[in-house]
């Protein structure tokens, strides 16, 4: 069986993402408010943060599916809502629900990508196909649509079509969320392989934080669309910021006059 | 994604489809849509186009030849432009004459073959034409014609009934042929002799009956004749219908017989008449000229081509117009 | 106010993606596959339901064509009335909303579910522009498909009037003649206005259908009103827009 470390990816260029005081609303409702950071190539940056924080709004201002209200995003020096950025800078989503094209087989939503750019021959695309779906252990799913696929095979064969597209820049959308421990661990040995052999940018939004503590260069923190830690994991352990501490060690307070509302 | 029995499946139906529009186009049009024949033009004035519209039928003989190409006003008169298809040839001395076909008023120009001898039309050139008295006055002559029917009706109704007071028209007419027994003998005598000098091809009428190309021509001007005859039945029913009518409905005696008037009138009708057949013998007058005198041939010989033509254009008018033609003819 | 700004930015977003799908035409050859497979669905799918509604208009229109007409005396102009209403505006009407009910509404189904399931996005970050592989091979299996459908609606609606007015006792004329003034009042050019006008209907539904499924927002309860609105407002281009193809096609 092949390990992360036969991935099928070409040696290309990383690439760097720079957010500049990025704020956008929807409405009335402001979701990001003056985010500033930057991930530098090769880099693995994992953004936490609670549910509604932001953080898939944020991914998707870097692949060109929303447009900041204020601020800058800029992928390799492009501004990443322009279009025409995506031709220039090979970007992968992985998205939290997985966005499988639902009509296709599994082996046709990998093989789209290099089909439709013309990247291989109908062969070659066929082993790297092949070999994605080895490394997520999703040889027997070839030829099922993904109605027949439960959750956790969803997230890998959306992991395995974005590594077919051999992208610069991989950003993940929660992960690990439904998938057991054995196969986070795969997907963090993933990650970590795509960086240390082909120096891939990694952007990782998530709240597992063993994923994060285990594989993150850098962690960063939102907290109701703002960002309120940018820094090194080991910088986590003892956060200055309480809201940081709050966040990453929820204590369950029964004396919680929220709990007592509920017992009456 | 591509299945090979979808792509023959969407094949097949395609081809199908084209193959339908094909067939539609070839029923419809004759394959005359993109490589339209342009043929050539002719013109033809009329005095009126009536319901004649661009795009309606040059027929010849009945088979379409060509269509109205334009319509338009040239001075006092109106012009139709006609295309014919260009393997269509037109005789120089064919005419022209617009039909309209049933009541909503569809029209067509039918060109009739016109005679061998003559020359073929050139593109442009201008077609004899003739006039047709269109539906509107044919239908009023129609009314007329009914009302003078209907009043000689009337008067014949009363002259057959009678009302007792007098002798029936049986008795006055035997009584008219016993009176006259003498002219009426004499004239017959005339005819016999008249007759005889025809049989012996004396005179023009003899030649005119001896002729064997002029027999000809007059049983092919009889034979339609009778064909309009035919249409003119249906017409003559009607005129009975309206004499049951009459006869039905009047008691009265006609007055025509009774009066002492009406039958002098006869009388004198029958000597003119034994008067006329007398002077014919003789070879008096225009008709008695024509019994004795050959001169007068050529002129019956041109007669018969004019009444031959007539016939023609009596018999491509159709029915309706047909009746038009019988009710110019009796009234 | 707001529902004027709705339905100016209806057409001009439909118009963008019928611009931005035309651009990647000369991508139509390698999308193939797509194409023969939206022509399956549009095209031989949908053929049962339009030939068999057309009999039915066809006969309904020698019926009532006949009846009405049994006294004046119309009753032989049956074929070329049957036959100049079907060509020139039934046959491509019919087919029109056929394929609104039937194509537009799966079309509208399948993009608003991979709009609001981020398959659309999913396209995008893949640099896969939606107009290129959902729409365009789409709107030329319309094309294609459209005059087949059309003058099967066409032929099947004049056989089914030929049917009833052999068979209808007061008009009792037989096919012959019923054909012979089909034949004598038509001119291909009546069916190849037919032909036009379904073209642009087909495409019109096609395009508007895309155009409404690829801009649902919200959740999956939002497919069902697309679909809705993908096939109201077919209906509603189909006949305004019936009224001015067919006047311009009359040129005047």
């Amino acid at each position: 069986m092949p390990t992360p470390s036969d991935l099928p990816l070409p040696p290309a260029a990383a690439a760097s993402v720079t957010l500049e005081h990025l704020s956008k609303s929807f409405g009335t409702f402001e979701v990001l408010h003056d985010v500033s950071l930057s991930v530098t190539p090769g880099e693995i940056f994992v953004l936490m943060g609670p549910s509604g924080s932001g953080k898939s709004v944020l991914l998707k201002h870097i692949v060109g599916l929303e447009q900041p209200t204020a601020g800058r995003v800029s992928v390799d020096r492009h501004d990443a809502s322009d279009p025409t950025t995506r031709e220039k800078v090979r970007m992968a989503l992985v998205f939290q629900a997985g966005a499988l094209f639902n009509s296709m087989t599994v082996y046709d939503n990998l093989a789209l990508y290099p089909r439709e750019h013309r990247l291989a021959s109908e062969e070659g695309i066929r082993d790297k196909v092949m070999r994605a779906l080895q490394i997520l252990s999703l040889e027997n799913a070839a030829h099922k649509v993904p109605a027949e696929l439960s959750g956790g095979m969803k997230k890998r064969v959306a992991i395995a079509r974005a590594l077919v597209m051999e992208p610069q820049l991989m950003l993940y959308d929660e992960p690990t969320s439904e998938l057991d421990p054995v196969m986070s661990a795969t997907i963090a040995e993933i990650i970590a392989t795509l960086k240390e052999q082909y120096h891939v940018t990694s952007m990782v939004v998530t709240h597992d934080r063993d994923l994060a503590l285990g594989i993150a260069d850098r962690v960063g923190i939102l907290l109701g669309g703002r960002l309120v830690f940018l820094g090194p994991p080991s910088a986590l352990s003892q956060p200055a910021d309480p809201r940081v501490a709050d966040f990453l060690n929820p204590r369950i307070d029964l004396q919680n006059p929220r709990f007592k509302q509920l017992e009456t | 994604m591509q299945n090979p029995q979808q792509t023959a499946r969407v094949g097949l139906f395609f081809v199908l489809g084209m193959a339908l529009i094909w067939v539609t186009f070839e029923t419809l049009s004759g394959g005359k849509l993109w490589f339209k024949d342009k043929g050539y033009e002719i013109i033809a004035g009329f005095e009126s186009l009536k319901e004649l519209k661009e795009g309606d039928d040059v027929r010849m003989a009945g088979v379409k030849i060509g269509d109205v190409a334009r319509t338009r006003l040239a001075g006092r008169r109106a012009e139709a432009v006609l295309r014919i298809d260009s393997d269509k040839k037109i005789k120089s001395d064919a005419h022209a004459t617009i039909v309209t076909q049933g009541l909503i008023g569809t029209g067509y120009v039918s060109i009739d073959l016109g005679s061998d001898a003559a020359d073929y039309l050139r593109p442009g050139a201008e077609i004899r034409t003739r006039s047709t008295p269109d539906l509107n006055s044919v239908m009023a002559q129609i009314g007329d014609l009914g009302k003078k029917l209907e009043g000689a009706l009337g008067n014949l109704g009363s002259a057959f009934g009678g009302d007792g007071k007098s002798p029936g028209l049986l008795q006055k007419v035997d009584q008219l042929v016993a009176e006259n027994r003498d002219n009426l003998r004499q004239t017959t005598a005339n005819l016999q002799q008249i007759t005889d000098k025809v049989n012996k091809g004396e005179g023009s009428l003899g030649r005119l009956i001896n002729d064997s190309k002029l027999h000809d021509e007059l049983l092919a001007g009889i034979a339609e004749i009778k064909s309009g005859a035919a249409q003119a039945k249906s017409f003559i029913a009607n005129a009975q219908a309206i004499v049951d009518q009459v006869k039905a409905g009047k008691g009265t005696l006609g007055t025509l017989v009774f009066d002492q008037k009406a039958g002098d009138d006869l009388k004198a009708s029958l000597a003119s008449l034994r008067s006329v057949s007398d002077k014919l013998a003789r070879g008096e007058g225009t008709l008695g000229k024509l019994i004795s005198d050959d001169s007068m041939l050529r002129d019956v010989r041109s007669l018969m081509k004019k009444a031959d033509r007539a016939l023609d254009g009596l018999d491509e008018s159709g029915p309706i117009t047909a009746v038009g033609v019988v009710a110019n003819g009796l009234f | 106010m707001r529902p004027l700004v709705r339905v100016l930015e209806g057409i001009g977003s439909t118009l963008q993606l019928l611009v931005r799908a035309a651009s990647y035409t000369p991508t139509l050859p390698r999308q193939f596959g797509r194409f023969i497979e939206q022509c399956y669905l549009i095209g031989y799918t949908t053929m049962p339901i339009v030939a068999i509604l057309s009999f039915f208009i066809g006969s309904v229109l020698a019926l009532q064509s006949g009846h009405a007409g049994q006294n004046v005396g119309y009753k032989q102009f049956i074929g070329a009335l049957v036959g100049l209403t079907m060509a020139r505006e039934l046959g491509p009407v019919m087919a029109a909303v056929l394929l609104a009910g039937r194509v537009g509404s799966a079309i509208a189904a399948e993009l608003a579910s991979m709009k609001v399931y981020q398959e659309v996005d999913a396209l995008e970050t893949m640099n896969i522009p939606p107009a290129r592989m959902l729409v365009l091979p789409r709107l030329a299996a319309v094309l294609a498909m459209m005059p087949v459908l059309t003058i099967m609606a066409d032929l099947v609606g004049w056989f089914g009037g030929a049917i009833v007015a052999k068979y209808t006792h007061f008009i009792s004329i037989d096919p012959t003649s019923y054909f012979a003034n089909l034949r004598q009042y038509m001119d291909f050019s009546d069916v190849l206005n037919g032909l036009i006008k379904a073209e642009v209907f087909g495409f019109t539904v096609v395009l508007v259908c895309c155009n409404i499924g690829l801009n649902t927002r919200g959740g999956p309860r939002e497919i069902g009103a697309s679909v809705t609105r993908a096939v109201v407002t077919s209906l509603i281009l189909i006949l305004v827009l019936d009224f001015f193809v067919t006047k311009a096609l009359m040129g005047d």
